[in-house]
């Protein structure tokens, strides 16, 4: 400790600066596309799950608990060794060439494997906390909009899901913030997202305490726009006081 | 035929390495490592976290703060980083190499002494004010009041909720595996790398057995909770 010395400028110039920029560019694509597609397949799962087909239902509830009750370094790693393995060999080779998208690198093996993972898991939590946010909508707001003439659908859509997502919003943003502190883990895949550049710059330079002292900053840093950006979407989709979706 | 769809052979060939690693050779391993790091984690954050909340609750304005701050921190990054943070740090710290599994350990300890923390303070925070004032009134001091009036009413609420902790630290044990600690996910990689052509059983196999181990540990806190919501006479 005492023969440790400190030189900031061997992480913020040069290679180790660009690595964590690159690396932070990385986190914020994994949290975002995983984080919009996540919210996708868990509005579909609430769906599901109050539904009127108990196959439907079942189905909803056990994917729930199946992904909740394992740990996501297993089922990243489980997609990354056998689910690449199901596909057809024609696929995996097309995905291990680099393509051109409108001019944009398509995105690597590994970054799609941790969007999948990262998106099948974190929707599993994101549901659970929709779903607590419906059942905190009295039972009369179902059966007003039932006497109304709207169907289940309907009264779902437009009366419940807008109240219940307002009372999930705040335990919905922790989810959104834990998914992006979930990130990481794809580094175990190769993935460079920034806690990985960050171990690189440690095996350089051996500059560890410098190396994460940033990543740790970067990482509050991303926590607090992440959540400053959510609830400034809340106060626009929930306009104070009056229930409404735009 | 099922060998075909599930080729099991290779978990039976593999079993004992995965549930108990290499346990003959004096290296506990594979599930039994995961438990292990999740009871000694659980233990850390028990002891840790009442300790920050005890400090906590004698403490003025100003230090507060501070461990508020500290809380925040610790549980506003990824417990992968505070994991490094502590695999590079405790070797510089204690000035020699300490194993792995006790990096991770510490790591996940202090993540979850703050969540022991939190929720023990929120426990005292919800007691009714007449608990607090009846006990003065009765001649405890401060002290006296927390532990003998305050802290049993919340230890009460507190252990279901330690339940769930377990089950998550059971899955957050998985993390070492990034730092090559052999537990349950760790020994799996190395199964997978010897074997190859056989990754869908594998970690298949090692998510059904977290997935069980976790399943029943959560049985078991509702269970627990039912009956001391029971005995407290909330329901």
């Amino acid at each position: 400790m005492i023969h440790y010395h400190f030189d900031w400028s061997a992480v913020l110039s040069g290679a180790p600066l660009h690595w964590i920029v690159s690396g932070l560019w990385v986190t914020f694509n994994l949290t975002i596309w995983s984080g919009v597609l996540a919210t996708l397949l868990a509005l579909l799962l609430l769906g599901m799950r109050l539904s009127a087909y108990r196959g439907l239902r079942w189905i909803s509830a056990c994917y729930v608990t199946l992904f909740r009750n394992t740990p996501l370094a297993v089922q990243l790693l489980f997609w990354y060794f056998g689910g690449l393995q199901c596909l057809p060999g024609s696929w995996r080779d097309w995905l291990n060439t680099s393509h051109q998208l409108g001019g944009v690198h398509f995105p690597s093996t590994e970054v799609l494997v941790g969007v999948w993972a990262l998106t099948l898991f974190s929707a599993a939590f994101l549901s659970e906390e929709m779903r607590a946010g419906v059942r905190a909508v009295s039972n009369g707001q179902f059966d007003a909009a039932h006497s109304q003439g709207f169907s289940h659908w309907q009264s779902l859509r437009w009366i419940v899901l807008p109240q219940a997502l307002r009372y999930a919003w705040q335990p919905l943003i922790g989810q959104y913030l834990s998914l992006m502190k979930n990130s990481p883990l794809t580094m175990s895949i190769a993935v460079t997202e920034l806690l990985y550049q960050t171990n690189q710059i440690e095996s350089f330079n051996l500059h560890a305490i410098e190396a994460y002292a940033v990543a740790t900053l970067l990482y509050l840093l991303l926590g607090l726009l992440l959540s400053l950006a959510l609830q400034q979407l809340g106060k626009g989709m929930f306009v104070s006081g009056d229930l409404h979706v735009k | 035929m099922l060998s075909k769809l599930f080729y099991y052979p290779v978990i039976v060939d593999n079993l004992s390495y995965l549930l108990f690693g290499r346990l003959a050779q004096g290296q506990p391993g594979g599930l039994l490592l995961t438990v292990l790091m999740a009871l000694a984690a659980i233990a850390m954050a028990m002891v840790l976290g009442f300790i920050l909340a005890l400090a906590h609750w004698f403490s003025p304005r100003g230090i507060q703060r501070v461990l508020w701050l500290l809380g925040e921190i610790v549980r506003g990054i990824p417990q992968l980083l505070l994991i490094f943070w502590f695999y590079f740090l405790l070797p510089m710290l204690l000035g020699r190499g300490a194993p792995d599994a006790v990096s991770v350990i510490v790591a996940l300890g202090l993540f979850n002494a703050v969540t022991v923390m939190v929720s023990v303070l929120a426990g005292l925070n919800a007691l009714p004010g007449g608990q607090h004032e009846a006990a003065q009134a009765n001649g405890l001091n401060r002290w006296q009041t927390l532990r003998w009036v305050l802290l049993p009413q919340v230890l009460d609420h507190i252990v279901p909720s330690m339940v769930n902790l377990l089950v998550a630290l059971i899955k957050d044990t998985s993390l070492a595996f990034v730092v090559s600690v052999p537990e349950l996910t760790m020994v799996s990689t190395q199964v997978n790398n010897r074997e190859q052509i056989y990754p869908l059983e594998i970690f298949l196999f090692a998510g059904a057995l977290y997935f069980v181990l976790c399943s029943l540990l959560s049985l078991g806190a509702g269970r627990l909770e039912r009956r001391l919501n029971r005995r407290l006479g909330l329901r």
